[in-house]
């Protein structure tokens, strides 16, 4: 295992992390923005993203699993967006009114055990 | 009557024999036990690095050897680490500061052999104690150690800690550690 | 105005104050590396750095001791319980951190005896206070756990967000007991001193500045409360899943057993997962309210706080995180780039986006933007992260010359050291760091000044 090999494996696994960060912004952003640039920046991002994958696992020392751990976040690094903001949307549908900021009443009881 | 058999005799011989071989045996086994270092009756060959001692134990009814001395060297050179904030500096297992050198394999450093002959000094041992009483003194480089005010029984603590902290199993860290040097 | 948000308004002034220390101690601690004889003999390296990461932990809990105490009586619709005490306390604090300074500045160090560590200098890193100043922080804390337990049982009342934090305040403060004990075995020392460490920054405090966001966000955005509450519970789940057992990844070099390899570094890979979602969570409320907002400051600083967090902490920490890498880079300048921009997006920005929030409401400000306040930023920011690329530049380059082909022995220290990418990485971050301190000046101005200078800007509506 050469150790250079395994420094450059450092900067590639920080590069992987970030390019996945930049999907999710973009993402997020095309939701927000309805502009194509948005999305197909996103889409490219994310390619980068799994090119900096394929990489990490073809090209560096890493052991089995942990080539397995970067494919697996990966495919939870795709999902991630879309999951955060329905489950956003879902909350702010149901979540009662926008100055509902009162403390609730409900926690009597949790109080009085206290 | 038996005691007339001579058969009687021989199974006698035999028996007893084997009997006492086998005492023997499992003597020898429990023995060998105890008198390797680190039994009950020798102790292992570092003690050789610690105070060794003969006092009365009226448990027994005389003389026993007593050995002591590496734990209080060890707690006084932690006081003096933590006292002078080495690792606001240095690191220990690669944690601290990182502005003069990892600590982890010190004692083992191959610099010291140069810093005998430069400190004057007849051990490693000497030569660090040397060097931790007046750093100054003892310029590395560029950047300079300060005097901390360690004095000699200070300095040998915190030697033997170094000592110790060599000898710890911390899974290959730091990496490579002299060999690069050896292979030249 | 209640008491407490008095109180609030003077921990936030403390907690300004300390880190403009920081920043000068830390100024210092840069130099050395460029001159190694400034200030030799007078004040040496290591008390230059005590100062520098000391301040930084007092800082930011006063910030968020002073975020607490502004948003807690508002929250639970009374005054703070045992505000007296606390009144008090905050001087005694505040007194207690200024002796504890000078010791370290003109004592430094006294002898290997107990008498040092109780009066001086305890020796492990960041919770070098002696132990009378640590027996003050724990009263300080416990008195200020009071104050938020006794407000919710005297209001009869509590809330989640709250709950959330009474429960975070008992291991917090447990967890700082570890800073009395003077161990002998290091790796024993080490063992405990990171559940101290890192079960504060990347469990305890993190669950106690999302609190603070919560509160902080339905303020700013008027997020409703049954939101916040569920996201936190969600962040508090994610953040503590990952890092409860994330703490392996101290426990890879220090003599532990080598299962910890596997352990630390699987669980601390999955920590920037739920920090994704964080930054989506960012962008959602941004866009939903088009960036519009009463008090510009303080939304920035807040999308800076979930940026920071992800790229400091979540990428920079990813990068050296497995084992195999960890090896090389352990102990380097590589871990100082980490900690400065972790350290600076998860606390420092969410600490200041609070201070924003709680000026406009002191200062009765209808709005609040002006060029100052994105002076600050700028500088802050582009200091701060330009001074963690010259540090990865330098951690890199040491890495790969005193432990891959060096040896890790003493002179291979030197050749890193003395390599010329190090040192330019090194200069870098000294010139980076005064950019970052220019942004420091700018933003205590900012703050001193903001809504006092231009009544008429105080009542203008927003342009968008």
């Amino acid at each position: 295992m050469s150790a250079l090999a395994t420094l450059e494996t450092g900067l590639l696994l920080g590069l992987y992390a970030l390019l996945a960060g930049i999907w999710g912004v973009l993402w997020a952003l095309a939701q927000v923005r309805q502009a194509p640039i948005f999305g197909r920046s996103a889409a490219a991002a994310y390619g980068l993203h799994i090119l900096a994958a394929l990489t990490i696992i073809l090209w560096t020392p890493l052991g089995f699993g942990w080539k397995c751990l970067i494919v697996g976040s990966s495919l939870v690094f795709f999902v991630m967006p879309w999951m955060t903001w329905r489950f956003l949307q879902h909350t702010h549908q149901n979540g009662g009114s926008e100055h509902d900021r009162k403390p609730s009443q409900h926690s009597g009881r949790v109080v009085a055990r206290l | 009557m038996y005691f007339d058999d001579p058969v009687f005799w021989r199974a006698g011989a035999i028996s007893t024999i084997a009997v006492m071989s086998i005492v023997l045996i499992m003597l020898t086994i429990d023995s060998l036990s105890a008198i390797s270092p680190g039994g009950s009756h020798v102790p292992p060959y570092t003690v050789i690095n610690q105070h060794i001692d003969y006092k009365f134990d009226s448990n027994r009814g005389f003389d026993v050897p007593v050995i002591s001395g590496a734990e209080p060297l060890i707690d006084r050179g932690k006081m003096v680490i933590q006292s002078r904030a080495c690792i606001d500096c240095h690191t220990f297992f690669g944690n601290g500061a990182y502005y003069a050198p990892d600590l982890t394999k010190a004692w083992l450093d191959p610099d010291w052999e140069a810093w005998q002959a430069v400190t004057g000094a007849d051990t490693r041992e000497g030569a660090m104690v040397k060097f931790l009483m007046d750093p100054e003194q003892y310029r590395t480089w560029t950047r300079t150690m300060p005097n901390l005010g360690v004095s000699e029984e200070e300095a040998q603590a915190l030697v033997a800690y170094l000592k110790w902290m060599s000898a710890v199993d911390t899974n290959g860290f730091p990496p490579n550690f002299n060999q690069i040097e050896q292979r030249r | 105005m209640y008491r407490s948000q008095t109180l609030a308004l003077k921990y936030f002034s403390a907690a300004m104050t300390l880190f403009g220390i920081m920043t000068v101690s830390g100024l210092i601690a840069a130099y050395y590396y460029l001159n190694p004889d400034f200030l030799f003999g007078i004040l040496p390296f290591n008390i230059a750095k005590i100062l520098h990461i000391n301040t930084l932990v007092i800082w930011l809990l006063m910030g968020f001791m002073g975020s607490i105490y502004w948003f807690l009586p508002e929250e639970l619709g009374r005054e703070t319980a045992g505000i007296r005490a606390a009144e008090v306390l905050f001087y005694v604090f505040c007194a207690a951190v200024a002796v504890v300074a000078v010791v370290f500045i003109f004592v430094q160090y006294g002898g290997s005896d107990e008498a040092a560590l109780w009066l001086i200098n305890q020796g492990r890193k960041y919770v070098e206070a002696p132990r009378w100043a640590a027996l003050g922080i724990v009263v300080i804390m416990v008195v200020f756990a009071y104050n938020v337990m006794g407000t919710a049982i005297a209001a009869r009342k509590t809330t989640g967000i709250i709950t959330v934090l009474m429960i975070d305040l008992i291991p917090l403060i447990l967890l700082y007991l570890i800073a009395f004990p003077a161990i002998s075995n290091m790796s024993a020392d080490l063992f405990w001193w990171w559940w101290l460490v890192h079960l504060w920054v990347e469990a305890t405090w993190e669950v106690l500045i999302g609190c603070i966001m919560a509160l902080a966000l339905m303020q700013l955005l008027g997020t409703s409360r049954r939101i916040v509450e569920t996201w936190l519970y969600i962040e508090v789940a994610l953040v503590l899943g990952t890092g409860i057992l994330g703490l392996g990844h101290h426990y890879f070099w220090i003599g532990t057993p080598n299962y910890w390899l596997t352990i630390g570094g699987f669980f601390s890979a999955l920590e920037p997962l739920p920090l994704l979602g964080m930054v989506v969570h960012a962008v959602y409320d941004a866009g939903a309210q088009h960036m519009k907002t009463t008090n510009r400051p303080a939304l920035y600083w807040m999308m800076a706080e979930a940026f920071g967090n992800f790229i400091g902490a979540g990428v920079w920490g990813f990068m050296i995180t497995l084992p195999q890498v960890n090896l090389y880079a352990h102990g380097t300048q590589w871990t100082v780039s980490h900690g400065h921009f972790a350290f600076w997006g998860a606390y420092g920005c969410g600490v200041i986006s609070v201070l924003y929030l709680v000026l406009q409401k002191t200062r009765n400000l209808a709005f609040v933007d002006g060029p100052r306040w994105k002076w600050s930023f700028a500088a802050l920011n582009l200091g701060l992260v330009g001074m963690t690329g010259a540090l990865l530049v330098a951690g890199f380059v040491q890495a790969f010359v005193e432990r891959a082909i060096g040896g890790s022995t003493l002179n291979a220290f030197i050749s890193g050291q003395e390599n010329a990418w190090f040192v330019d990485g090194m200069v870098a971050r000294f010139l980076l760091a005064i950019v970052f301190t220019a942004g420091y000046v700018v933003l205590v101005w900012d703050v001193l000044t903001v809504g006092r200078r231009a009544p008429a800007v105080a009542a203008v509506a927003p342009a968008q």
